[in-house]
């Protein structure tokens, strides 16, 4: 098991961390950074300065109380549902794809995608929001056609690593799935 | 055939002429409309002008819809652009009906979409 510092596409530190379980299993875990205290409390005091504001405006005290209760509801669900701390991804050779995405409250969300459906894992580059990023995809085929591209599945979407990261993950990722061509299906 | 080329022509002296001759008289008649008073207007039998507030109205309109462009093509750019998950960033209709020519020695290979995984493999899996 290793773990590497690396940046990801918007310049925050990100630590990729290898783990191979077996011959054909390996997991891949990206760290993104935890909530930062400074824009925590940035935002919080933008907020409760614009509720004083109000009040101020309009001499009604619920605007304060009310300020406190938006902020708290704010965090915890921005805590649950956007604040993504790890994502990883593990691949078993003759079983399938496993992504996993952990949030900051601790919830976690799996897909799994079994090998037969899975043409290829590829890093492709894309336009997204004014910026050419690369980004890890896993190329999904119909098992009836194995020539057609049925889906794109893109990984990593929150941490966004940077390509030397990428790099790593591509190579790992494709000593696994080699494994699928010598061995007979 | 006649030849497409920017050099002057008396054709094209005399457009231009006519277009300069016209955008002043399209001036000046806009600063009458929008500057002499309709009492004047009428006394010289011109009644059924329109009304001097679209002499103000019609610029701003104008602005404003071009200031508005502005955003609206940023924002039709960013909606058309093809999303994370579209199989449209690797391929298209074109790539995927292609045919394969035949290879014949000593020539160069005939054009083709090469698929992605391919190009992964050339680019990312050598060893530094």
């Amino acid at each position: 098991m290793e773990e590497r510092r690396y940046r990801s596409a918007g310049g925050a530190p990100i630590a990729l961390r290898r783990r191979q379980h077996s011959a054909s299993c390996r997991e891949l875990a990206v760290r993104c950074p935890r909530l930062q205290l400074c824009s925590l409390s940035a935002v919080t005091s933008a907020v409760w300065l614009a509720a004083y504001g109000l009040f101020a405006l309009t001499e009604n005290s619920m605007v304060l109380s009310a300020a406190i209760f938006v902020m708290l509801i704010g965090l915890i669900m921005y805590l649950h549902f956007v604040k993504i701390d790890q994502e990883s991804l593990l691949v078993i050779g003759s079983l399938g794809i496993q992504v996993t995405s952990s949030y900051a409250s601790g919830k976690e969300s799996t897909t799994f995608i079994e090998m037969s459906q899975v043409k290829d894992v590829v890093i492709n580059e894309a336009i997204h929001m004014q910026k050419v990023i690369y980004y890890l995809c896993i190329l999904l085929q119909d098992p009836r056609d194995p020539q057609g591209i049925s889906e794109v599945v893109p990984l990593f979407q929150s941490s966004k690593p940077r390509l030397d990261c990428l790099i790593e993950v591509y190579r790992s990722c494709q000593e696994i799935l080699d494994q699928r061509k010598t061995v007979p299906q | 055939m006649v030849e497409n080329s920017p050099a002057p022509l008396p054709e094209r002296a005399i457009y231009g002429f006519a277009l300069f001759l016209g955008s002043w008289f399209g001036f000046i008649l806009y600063l009458i409309w929008a500057y002499v008073p309709e009492t004047w207007l009428f006394s010289l039998g011109l009644t059924y002008w329109p009304q001097k507030y679209w002499a103000v109205a019609l610029p701003v309109y104008l602005l404003v819809a071009i200031g508005i462009g502005y955003i609206l093509l940023f924002g039709i750019n960013m909606m058309s652009t093809a999303p994370l998950n579209s199989t449209y960033t690797i391929t298209d209709n074109y790539a995927q009906k292609q045919r394969q020519k035949k290879f014949q020695e000593e020539a160069i290979p005939a054009l083709r979409d090469i698929p992605i995984s391919e190009v992964n493999r050339m680019f990312f899996l050598p060893e530094k």
